[in-house]
């Protein structure tokens, strides 16, 4: 029993002919990993590794490096609320207090009850000129207000409006290009589980 | 059609924002677009390319200021493999939005921009290194650059020429370090993004070891509109040694916030005060970061600064990525200083023990000052950890920009410093509380 789909291990092996050198796909593959499983098991991280022959170690000290890959459980919508100065300097504290309010959640990262929210306190967004912006389902919200943030929430709690809660783009859309020449990689190597580390400071 | 909060119908860049679609291929055809991409790979040689450039004075727009055509220039041309052409998409400095704009109101013109570097360093792909966060931008070049195919000006054929050309994309994940460009590399290459030591510099050994020019998105933007008007036509605008126009972010305490293209040698006191409307009602601008929170902040009193490269650098501080974050008298400059410490430390990539150690020590000491446990010792950490994180001790500007802050806030504003470490106090919050 696997962790990760047939089909999706068959498109990661196709990953490394897609670059000029077959590691550059650990970032690709681990995101489609991520997007399958909903968060970066040690088990779907091995599973990459040995669908890119690398070491599963390797692959892991990657995913642990950038903050968009998850290592524990998040919530099916998850607030990136940004908290850098631009957005602090019009009120993004009290965003990210309104949030956890209204989620019911105390810390980043903890799942909300029903399992469909969680939040993160997140660096510059890159969208000041609409601060407090956070990040969520893919999309920018902007000019935050407590209001926006209740309607959002409604939204996606009411299953009378499946459109707005779906992230705008289908599974796998954020694939560069689906044209691209492929071509099977080699013989799969042995996955050597490994314990995980927490990413230090 | 992306929402647009800045300059629509600016100079240079921000020319056709006005126009409806113009995200779609044949509407920015229909402007001009292509146009200079098509004359570059039909009718011009690689050097020809490079002296348009060098004519206007175009330099890097990610904060750098390096000159462009010079840049390209250290390309080898007699480098028998790849070479590559990396657009710098991961706009993460705190302040600066620009990169964003261009991207969502004009992919074509990073498309068109990327395709005419890499002919003129003799390369033939452009790999465009975005941001994870950025699925709007990432979705529009996507489509951008599939039109293009499409249509026949990218791929093995461009304009029916016989030099193959493509632009890929290459989604980061999160880290404010890739902005730096051998941190790209690596990152690009699927590893952590630790920067390298240099050398070798990127133009001998870049992405996957070949010879390489990293630039940023406005760099590359403002490239088709050169080629299609001349390099002499750009260079009459800015100053002496600026050439040229640029986007500027301004955020924070203002009433229009937004993306405005200036033409450079404007001062901080036109782009704070007029375009982006001053602060808000009853306030005074107190302090502002000139170019991203990385810049070394000027009081309200510098406001009539030049946003000219040699202005700036007498003051000590950048123009940098061109995020100017204003802050009014309504908030205290020790808690801003502390919430960019935060930034730093935790975007450290920890390679460097300067940074890696450093950043957390600055951390814990702004804790301790508004927790109200300062005192003249913690005056005298945050002097010697701001030296310490500077003067080159890293292999990238990360730590020097964490002791840029710390330096230049407690130059500036020694008093709030000295207030909140010796007597308890915050005079900002006092002033509120009696308002």
């Amino acid at each position: 029993m696997t962790t990760l789909s047939e089909h999706l291990i068959g498109e990661i092996r196709d990953l490394p002919a897609k670059y000029p050198q077959p590691r550059s796909a650990v970032m690709p593959a681990l995101d489609l990993a991520q997007e399958e499983a909903g968060y970066l098991t040690p088990e779907a991280m091995s599973e990459v590794a040995a669908a890119l022959q690398l070491d599963p170690g390797y692959v892991e000290g990657v995913a642990t490096f950038y903050t968009l890959f998850h290592l524990e459980p998040v919530g099916k919508h998850r607030f990136y609320v940004c908290t850098n100065l631009s957005c602090t300097l019009r009120g993004a504290n009290d965003i990210v207090e309104h949030v956890k309010g209204a989620i019911g959640v105390h810390e980043p990262g903890e799942l909300s009850k029903d399992g469909l929210f969680s939040y993160e306190e997140v660096e510059c967004l890159g969208a000041c000129e609409y601060a407090p912006v956070m990040r969520l389902d893919h999309r920018y919200e902007k000019d935050l207000t407590p209001q926006k943030i209740d309607a959002l929430i409604a939204e996606r709690r009411s299953p009378a409006r499946p459109s707005a809660v779906e992230p705008p783009h289908p599974p796998g859309s954020l694939r560069e290009r689906a044209d691209l020449p492929a071509k099977r990689g080699g013989e799969k190597a042995k996955p050597k589980p490994r314990a995980r580390k927490p990413k230090s400071g | 059609m992306a929402e647009q909060r800045g300059t629509v119908g600016g100079p240079v860049l921000t020319e056709w924002f006005a126009t409806p679609d113009l995200h779609k291929l044949d509407v920015y055809e229909s402007l001009g677009g292509y146009a200079a991409l098509r004359k570059v790979v039909k009718e011009m040689t690689a050097t020809q390319v490079i002296d348009e450039v060098k004519a206007s004075g175009l330099r890097g727009r990610g904060g750098a200021d390096f000159p462009t055509a010079t840049k390209w220039s250290f390309v080898p041309k007699d480098h028998p493999g790849p070479k590559y052409i990396v657009v710098n998409a991961d706009e993460s400095e705190p302040g600066s939005a620009k990169d964003r704009y261009l991207m969502e109101n004009s992919p074509h013109a990073l498309v068109e921009g990327a395709a005419i570097a890499s002919f003129a360093i003799g390369g033939h792909a452009a790999w465009v290194y975005i941001r994870g966060e950025y699925d709007l931008p990432f979705e529009m070049l996507r489509d951008a650059i599939a039109e293009a195919h499409a249509k026949g000006y990218l791929g093995d054929h461009p304009f029916g020429t016989d030099y193959p050309m493509d632009v890929r994309l290459y989604r980061g994940h999160g880290a404010y370090i890739c902005g730096e460009e051998t941190a790209l590399l690596e990152s690009l290459e699927g590893k952590r993004a630790q920067p390298r030591s240099r050398p070798p510099f990127p133009a001998v050994k870049g992405a996957w070891g070949m010879p390489t020019a990293v630039n940023n998105v406005e760099t590359l933007s403002t490239v088709p509109w050169i080629m299609r008007h001349g390099g002499a036509e750009y260079a009459k605008r800015g100053t002496e040694k600026s050439k040229g126009t640029r986007m500027v972010t301004v955020s924070g305490d203002v009433q229009k916030p937004g993306n405005y293209e200036i033409e450079i040698g404007v001062t901080y006191r036109h782009i704070i005060e007029e375009l982006a409307g001053g602060p808000m009602p009853g306030r005074k601008i107190k302090v502002f970061w000139p170019g991203g929170s990385s810049a070394k902040v000027l009081p309200a009193s510098m406001l009539d600064t030049s946003t000219d490269l040699d202005g700036l650098k007498a003051l000590g501080t950048m123009g940098g990525s061109g995020g100017i974050i204003v802050m009014d008298d309504s908030h205290c400059v020790v808690k801003g200083a502390a919430r960019l410490l935060r930034f730093y430390a935790f975007e450290s990539c920890g390679k460097c023990t300067p940074c890696r150690v450093g950043g957390n020590w600055a951390v814990r000491t702004y804790e301790r000052i508004l927790a109200g446990q300062g005192s003249q010792i913690e005056l005298g950490i945050l002097e010697r950890v701001s030296d310490g994180l500077q003067n080159g001790r890293c292999l990238c500007g990360l730590g020097d920009a964490a002791g840029w802050v710390i330096e230049s806030t407690m130059r500036h504003f020694r008093n709030e410093y000295e207030e909140h470490c010796l007597h308890n106090v915050c005079s900002v919050e006092a002033a509120l509380a009696h308002a």
